[in-house]
């Protein structure tokens, strides 16, 4: 389309914008998706290069040296494993339940005739305005008995009202003619729903899943209220202590000796912090590229409610 | 006009209307939404029940009504607005707010803007997956690293050393608090919050542009009659949303960042009522505390819809 705007541009004679100003802009914009990635890059060579060059903090362009010592002193840390095993058991039952709480509540909600269909529509949009706030959520999950136990991160975040009414808007464009031919061929509710609408809601299950997924891998502060001992704490609490509160020492799986050799090879604790910084959100930006379009997609299915 | 098609309501037919009486399909859809119900019932309803607390003296075990409930009106309210802190929750809300809709908001439109310069598609595109990248990085991760970068020997510090300025933790100077808030802030979040508005450029018609050209109009005159005007509705929503949101700041990003030093620049309600509240356990002050912040921040969406219809025609409600 560029082109064929050119073309006709130079038909007649209409001038495309001064070249200078096009490689001004240009270059702001690439130096802008620079700032936006630099950073990383940073912490990525930082953490590769040899212990001596990176205690200077002053690696700027490429890695100086080459040593995976960092990582390899993290990979024996068991109370990162234990973190990272936390995390992934939030994960899956939190995603899973998601989806059908999604699918459970927005299914019904496309039938026409449903009794109290206002008044459960008017229920799911009063929370979307108003909430208890910190305190008395925090309240409940002591009354609950969750206090403590692994429970509090799944069941407080296995729903969300914003993705039923994404996942009823999705429903409600299946034509209703699909719903009655299932009925007429003797389906019960529960076969309409598994067997014609979850494979024809693939689409938009996907994109709740992901922002599930990504949410619950960034989530930390209810698990910093709800969770006071480091046995159930996930992943992101646990980088917190290092990164954020510095209460986390990251040598103490040295033996002496190699503690001798650490203060030999003066590897730095910021050395250390950025090798876990990479090690913990590679899983992430490795899925970046494959999750990339269903967050646009979210986005885009999130506007059309606004 | 909406980005993506409408689903289009289908007509009932007659006799396919489906069930309206109690029956055996109205039980079964039923069963399917009533533990969802239940859950929001449970984990949304019954907190806003709970903020009846904020009107009580309450402890641990105690119940909210009957015997043993010790009600005190708006006594907490009171010492709240009273209290030494309130000027300071107040001025610090409204400058990290400020600061977020100055650049926050105004980013996004703008990098959008720039991006639509880019006819390199390539280009465009490698520059848009970069941008929305930090989007996904943990909050806890991204003020990791800004806290290292800003320490002694950072990155950044390192940089500001070589403009002149002097060499130091960056991290407990208040005077740099907001800045370094507002640009964490922005940086996480600038390419993400442009998504919306790139996808709504591609949907204007490229023939308006055609025309403006044949006017005679240069690239900024485009921008500002076409491009804009085009992008008026979705800023409007969005300006409504961050003008109510102006005092639920991210107080996330502010506990991760923020140390005793900068609490007299950084401390808002969220991070007030975590340290009270959940760590100190004075649940009913707090609790009176944060509604008494919500309750004027609905009022601002209230006012800023109103303006908004007033003004631009497009609002929430």
């Amino acid at each position: 389309m560029d082109l064929e705007r050119k073309r006709i541009a130079r038909r007649n004679h209409i001038r495309e914008g001064s070249p200078l100003a096009t490689g001004v802009l240009g270059f702001i914009a690439v130096a802008l998706g620079l700032v936006t990635v630099y950073p990383m890059y940073y912490v990525l060579i930082l953490s590769i290069s040899d212990p001596a060059a990176a205690m200077t903090m002053r690696v700027y362009w490429v890695p100086d040296g080459f040593n995976l010592d960092s990582y390899r002193l993290l990979v024996r840390d068991s109370e990162m494993w234990r973190a990272y095993l936390n995390t992934i058991l939030y994960i899956v039952p939190t995603t899973l339940l998601m989806l059908a709480t999604c699918l459970m509540g927005a299914f019904p909600l496309t039938v026409k005739g449903l009794r109290f269909r206002k008044w459960i529509n008017m229920y799911l949009l009063i929370p979307m305005y108003f909430s208890g706030g910190m305190i008395p959520s925090f309240l409940l999950i002591v009354k609950l008995g969750l206090y403590d136990q692994p429970l509090s991160q799944i069941l407080p975040a296995c729903f969300s009202i914003w993705n039923i009414i994404l996942t009823k808007a999705y429903l409600s464009s299946i034509p209703e003619s699909l719903r009655e031919s299932a009925r007429i061929d003797g389906a019960n509710i529960y076969q309409i729903l598994l067997r014609v609408y979850v494979p024809m809601a693939k689409p938009i299950l996907a994109v709740i899943s992901v922002y599930t997924i990504v949410g619950v891998w960034n989530s930390w502060f209810n698990a910093m209220v709800y969770l006071p001992h480091t046995t159930w704490q996930p992943l992101q609490l646990y980088l917190r202590r290092v990164l954020v509160e510095n209460t986390q020492d990251l040598t103490r799986t040295l033996t002496s000796e190699e503690s001798l050799e650490r203060a030999l090879r003066q590897m730095s604790t910021a050395q250390l912090k950025y090798a876990m910084i990479i090690f913990t959100t590679l899983p992430v930006l490795c899925a970046y590229p494959f999750f990339q379009r269903y967050f646009i997609k979210g986005i885009m299915l999130g506007s059309l409610k606004e | 006009m909406s980005i993506v098609a409408r689903p289009v309501a289908h007509q009932p037919r007659a006799g396919a209307a489906g069930p309206a009486r109690w029956n055996r399909e109205m039980l079964q859809y039923f069963s399917l939404l009533l533990p969802v119900l239940a859950l929001i019932f449970i984990f949304c309803y019954i907190p806003m029940y709970g903020v009846i607390i904020a009107f009580q003296d309450y402890l641990p075990g105690s119940p909210f009504w009957g015997e043993g409930s010790r009600w005190v009106g708006l006594e907490h309210f009171v010492s709240f607005v009273q209290g030494e802190y309130f000027l300071r929750f107040i001025r610090n809300t409204l400058v990290l707010s400020a600061l977020n809709l100055l650049f926050g908001f105004t980013a996004p439109i703008l990098f959008a803007l720039l991006m639509d310069q880019v006819r390199v598609t390539w280009l465009k595109k490698t520059i848009q997956t970069a941008s929305y990248m930090p989007y996904f990085i943990s909050t806890v991760v991204v003020a990791g690293m800004v806290i290292s970068f800003i320490d002694t020997d950072g990155l950044i510090t390192n940089m500001l050393t070589a403009f002149g300025l002097p060499r130091q933790n960056w991290r407990v100077q208040s005077q740099a608090f907001p800045i370094v808030y507002t640009v964490t802030n922005v940086w996480k979040g600038f390419g993400f919050g442009s998504i919306l508005y790139f996808s709504t450029i591609t949907s204007i018609d490229p023939g308006l542009y055609e025309a403006a050209r044949i006017d005679g109009a240069n690239r900024l005159k485009q921008m500002w009659h076409i491009t804009l005007p085009g992008l008026k509705h979705i800023i409007a929503i969005n300006l409504i949303m961050s003008i109510g949101g102006i005092l639920n700041t991210n107080s996330e990003l502010i506990l991760l960042l923020y140390t005793p030093a900068t609490y007299d620049v950084a401390d808002v309600i969220g991070t007030y009522t975590y340290r009270l509240g959940i760590l100190g356990g004075q649940y009913s002050y707090t609790t009176a505390a944060g509604l008494f912040m919500s309750a004027i921040g609905f009022m601002l969406t209230y006012l800023a819809n109103r303006v908004s219809n007033a003004l631009t025609g497009y609002g929430l409600w």
